[in-house]
């Protein structure tokens, strides 16, 4: 790799040259990922590739290429477009409560023709996208703390709210952890990190108890009692435990998971679809399955180290945050350890619009490794304008 | 190393990235790690338990009914079996829309628009689990039709279940009862009954039949057996996903009931009553095994299985000879004649002198009132007076004895006792002493007095004594059993399990010399030129010969002075009539009540039928069967009485004996 950095200028924006530096390890982690999803929904589905598998596994394939793709796209095109892309996010999030799609009692999505689009999915790149643009300008000293750092707590609580208020908890969640957690990486004094955290903690029992839906509130209090209601909401947080322990040391065998196939577990092929696997693999399976995503999420965050740009750097590092949060919140809901929030396990439950996010996400991550030596100049893009 | 980093404001930058990259990297771990320790708690520590919960979750048993005890004759002949039944079920949890699917049943068998809208309102009610008949007794050709079609219509079941079959129809109604759709009252009781206070499944069940009456409800909970279970894996909404035959629980069948009845004595009794009402109860004289208990008119239990019309129902129950009733057990009647038999045991016992004689004008005058008899029938002695049942001198003899005597030697023989048979609906009658009028008129002080004039009454049978047939019945098997005072017994075994007699057989503690003399008197009622019931009482088995006593009672005050005695005038005006024997006379075996309600002469009418009866059950008896054969192999000792054989029920169109009560004031 040594070598490729002394190559001549110019050398390197050709495309034949970018192919090989994309990182084939973490495209083959996405693809065990995938694949894994792709053999729980066949079996899920009843031992079929439909419903589910098939569509699954011909979604990841176009946005395998998708990420290919993006990863070939020059870094200093990603750094320009940045905070474009979070203001059509942001206004696509301001318009959704005006001519948005309502289903089950949420207002998320956008209609255009025959493409429906749900604009806090664009922003959850949008504002990593957005972030890692303003700290790229920004000294070690003023992102440690500083007047200028209320504009990026300005860019993570304006979607942040807007999507609580579709309302949308779990992405919510995710965006403001994603944005804590790329300022946490860019240098935030932990003093602040302190108070901000004992604020929280304050603050959060208001919150649930005045700010939150009625099903909302239900869900964190049911989390906290589930057997107090075991039928009702309680019931998914049950049934998940149940398939969780019963599938015992080493699973009940492929296939042959009664509280998925018999359909005891509810949302079992989206968000739940990690009890689905751990009633037919086990504890041990269980533990692969997170030694294979954290091995990917280690190769992501190498990435975000060897960049050379400090945008590269932050982009890469906030993608990885939020594929890692959404892999920790989603087994953490299921094995009953947190609310359920409604957050999928990324790459495995079904889904299109979470896993276009995801490898667009893990698109610029390739992007950032392919162009890891570029430089971009602080202040403006100097590509395009 | 990098070529491009020329500041320190950029390296220390990098430098912070690096530190809390490395940092956030060591927190995902840590996540990982209490992930991994949350997933050992529940996936290795607590396996077990959730393992259970998940069995729970998806393993149901799907009740399979018990087949129903078999009701049994003493010869292993069927009373009540059950027969193959087909039957359609659909249950509420496996369907999405009834109606839809009650009218694609309805497209293949005939269901009426209102039959259909039954089945929807019992979907409402009934429990999820619990499947609902659409129809049941298919034909064949229905049942395959509605098979056939099952795959597409999910939740129907088409099934094979068993329904109760009365083979011989009416014949043992009153005795073995019937079963039939359990009733909300039904189910209120079982619920109390209950220790947990929950409905056993299987009443819930539509194949499930309760027994209603007799034998059936008496015995329903050793007949009714325990239910089994079909395992099967359900789904989340209760659709049915496998069955695992291995697992299935075996129904216990119910316990088989052994009565000590035999079938050919029921059906010949039912038979010879034809429109008759009234009663026949007979009794082996050694062990008190109740060979026959008939009441007639009887009604098909068959009807009332699969739910009686309310129309069928309505004339039953309105009909005048009270088919619902069994007469048996608690029809109560007076005894009339044939309870001179006690009146003179009961003399004899007191040290009255058996030659003592009376004369007999035709009336007696005791007071200011006139007691009738039928007959002048001159002078006579003990003897003579029961065999041609002298009506006057059983009024005088009765003043000798006294009221108390007569009902103590009454109750002795069994009369006014209910008997523990094994089935409800017993009564016990009264045998009047001076006790029980005081007793009885607690509230009316003017009436505790025993009238002198009640004496007489009482002496035949008449008054305030009534009883029914079966403990008439008695009273000939303790006569003709002579030591033990048997007690009748219904109940052979349960489940093979032997059931004792409802009283063990104590000594009668009678002086033998007594018992005899009344048994000869009875055998002279029933073949001596003088005896009441002679031309209705012969065999025409060999030396085999009956023992028995008429009776007349009077049911209703006769309109005016003149005697309305005997089958004269209405139905419902007409004396009953009674014969109670035992045979064989020289060795009694068994013994029989008959009654003819209504039925005019005891004589004419209740004789002949006992007649009948009784030799069905000695022919048989193998012991006496011998006893009538061998006789045959030495023709000059043939007796007179094979030649002449009453072939049928001719009645007596003179009746030498018939003995009736004129009503006291």
């Amino acid at each position: 790799m040594t070598t490729s950095a002394l190559t001549r200028p110019g050398q390197r924006d050709r495309l034949i040259m970018k192919v090989p530096e994309i990182d084939w390890r973490l495209a083959f982690g996405l693809i065990c990922i995938a694949g894994v999803g792709a053999m729980m929904l066949y079996s899920a589905g009843g031992q079929s590739w439909q419903p589910w598998a098939a569509s699954h596994l011909i979604r990841f394939g176009i946005c395998f290429v998708l990420m290919l793709v993006l990863s070939l796209i020059d870094i200093r095109i990603w750094f320009v477009m940045s905070y474009p892309t979070y203001g059509i996010a942001l206004l696509l999030l301001l318009a959704v409560p005006i001519i948005g799609h309502q289903s089950l009692g949420a207002r998320r999505w956008l209609q255009a023709g025959p493409i429906s689009v749900q604009p806090s999915e664009i922003m959850k790149i949008g504002l990593v996208l957005a972030l890692a643009r303003f700290y790229h300008g920004l000294s070690a000293k003023d992102a440690q703390l500083s007047w200028k750092l209320l504009i990026p707590a300005a860019l993570i609580a304006a979607p942040t709210l807007l999507v609580a208020k579709q309302p949308d908890l779990g992405t919510a969640i995710l965006v403001a952890a994603t944005g804590l957690t790329l300022m946490v990486l860019a240098g935030l004094s932990w003093r602040i990190l302190a108070a901000g955290t004992l604020a929280t903690v304050v603050a959060a029992p208001a919150f649930i108890l005045f700010l939150m839906k009625g099903y909302q509130r239900d869900r964190v209090l049911t989390f906290l009692h589930p057997e107090q209601d075991p039928s009702g909401t309680g019931y998914h947080i049950l049934q998940a435990k149940i398939a969780l322990g019963s599938g015992g040391l080493l699973g009940k065998g492929f296939g042959l998971g009664t509280q998925s196939s018999l359909n005891y577990l509810p949302e079992k092929h989206t968000d739940f679809i990690f009890a689905t696997f751990a009633e037919e693999f086990g504890f041990v399976g269980c533990a692969a399955l997170l030694l294979l995503y954290g091995l990917t999420i280690a190769v992501a965050l190498r990435i975000a180290a060897i960049s050379h740009s400090h945008f590269g750097r932050l982009s890469a590092a906030g993608v990885t945050a939020t594929f890692a949060l959404y892999v920790m919140i989603n087994a953490a809901m299921v094995m009953g350890l947190a609310p359920v929030v409604g957050v999928p396990m990324p790459l495995m439950s079904y889904g299109g619009t979470v896993m276009v996010t995801v490898m667009v996400g893990f698109g610029l991550v390739e992007a950032v490794r392919v162009h890891r030596y570029s430089e971009i100049s602080s202040g403006t893009g100097s590509l395009l304008f | 190393m990098e070529p491009s980093i020329f500041f320190d404001e950029v390296n220390e930058r990098q430098g912070v990235f690096h530190r809390r990259t490395f940092l956030f990297g060591g927190a995902i771990g840590l996540g990982s790690l209490a992930l991994v320790g949350r997933l050992m708690q529940l996936q290795v520590f607590e396996a077990q338990a959730y393992q259970k919960l998940s069995a729970n979750n998806s393993i149901r048993f799907r009740l399979v009914p018990p087949p129903r005890g078999a009701i049994l004759d003493r010869n292993g002949v069927e009373i009540a079996s059950n027969r193959p039944d087909f039957l359609i079920m659909v249950r509420k949890e496996e369907i999405d829309d009834p109606e839809t699917t009650i009218a694609s049943v309805a497209q293949l068998l005939p269901l009426a628009p209102n039959r259909q809208k039954q089945i929807l309102r019992q979907l409402e009610i009934t429990p999820s689990a619990i499947p609902v008949s659409i129809a049941t007794d298919l034909t064949w050709t229905e049942f395959a039709r509605v098979t056939a079609r099952l795959p597409e219509l999910p939740g129907v079941t088409a099934d094979m279940g068993e329904s109760r079959v009365y083979p011989f129809g009416g014949a043992f109604a009153h005795v073995v009862g019937y079963v039939s759709k359990i009733s909300q009252p039904d189910l209120d009781r079982a619920k109390k009954a209950s220790p947990s206070g929950q409905i056993d499944p299987l009443l819930l069940h539509p194949g499930f039949r309760i027994g209603k009456q007799g034998v059936e409800y008496a015995l329903d909970a050793e007949l009714r057996g325990k239910p089994g279970g079909q395992k099967i894996k359900v789904d989340s909404v209760g659709r049915v996903v496998t069955e695992d035959p291995a697992g299935d629980v075996r129904a216990t069948p119910g316990k088989d009931v052994v009565l000590t009845l035999d079938a050919d004595v029921q059906n010949r009794a039912l038979e010879v009553f034809g429109a008759e009402a009234g009663a026949a109860v007979a009794m082996d004289v050694h062990t008190g095994d109740i060979l026959c208990l008939v009441s007639t008119p009887s009604f098909d239990p068959n009807r009332f299985v699969s739910g009686v019309a309310s129309a069928e129902y309505q004339a039953l129950h309105d009909f005048d000879h009270q088919p619902l009733l069994n007469k048996a057990l608690s029809g109560l009647y007076h005894p009339g004649s044939t309870f001179k038999t006690m009146v003179a045991l009961a003399a004899l016992e007191m040290g009255f002198d058996p030659k003592r004689t009376y004369t007999c004008h035709g009336t007696w005058q005791f007071g200011n009132h006139v007691f009738k008899c039928d007959h002048h029938h001159g002078t006579l002695d003990l003897h003579a007076a029961i065999a041609a049942s002298c009506d006057v001198y059983f009024y005088q003899a009765s003043l000798i004895v006294g009221p108390d005597r007569m009902a103590d030697m009454g109750r002795r023989f069994g009369l006014g006792q209910k008997f523990d048979i094994g089935i409800p609906g017993q009564k016990a009658g009264i045998v009047p002493d001076t006790a029980w009028k005081k007793r009885y008129f607690q509230s009316d002080p003017a009436n505790q007095k025993w009238f002198a004039g009640e004496t007489p009454s009482m002496g035949i049978g008449q008054g305030a004594t009534v009883v029914n047939a079966l403990q008439l019945c008695t009273m000939a098997a303790r006569i003709a059993n002579g030591s033990h005072a048997v007690s009748p017994r219904l109940i052979q075994s349960i489940g093979g399990v032997e059931r004792p007699p409802s009283a063990p057989a104590v000594p009668l503690n009678i002086n033998p010399e007594h018992i005899q003399f009344i048994q000869a008197a009875m055998t002279s009622v029933a073949n001596d030129p003088g005896g009441t019931a002679v031309k209705s009482s012969q065999l025409g088995l060999g030396a085999l010969r009956m023992a028995g006593k008429t009776g007349t009672a009077q049911d209703h005050a006769y309109n005016g002075s003149h005697g309305a005695h005997g089958a004269v005038g209405a139905w419902a005006m007409r004396d009953n009539a009674w014969f109670v024997c035992y045979a064989p006379a020289d060795a009694p075996r068994y013994a029989l009540s008959v009654l003819v309600e209504h039925g005019g002469f005891g004589a004419d009418t209740a004789a002949p039928r006992a007649r009948e009866i009784m030799k069905v059950a000695l022919l048989k008896d193998p012991d006496i069967r011998q006893r009538i054969e061998r006789p045959l192999q030495d023709p000059p000792k043939a007796d007179d009485a094979q030649t002449q054989t009453p072939a049928s029920l001719t009645k007596s169109a003179d009746p030498s004996g018939p003995d009736t009560a004129e009503a006291h004031p």
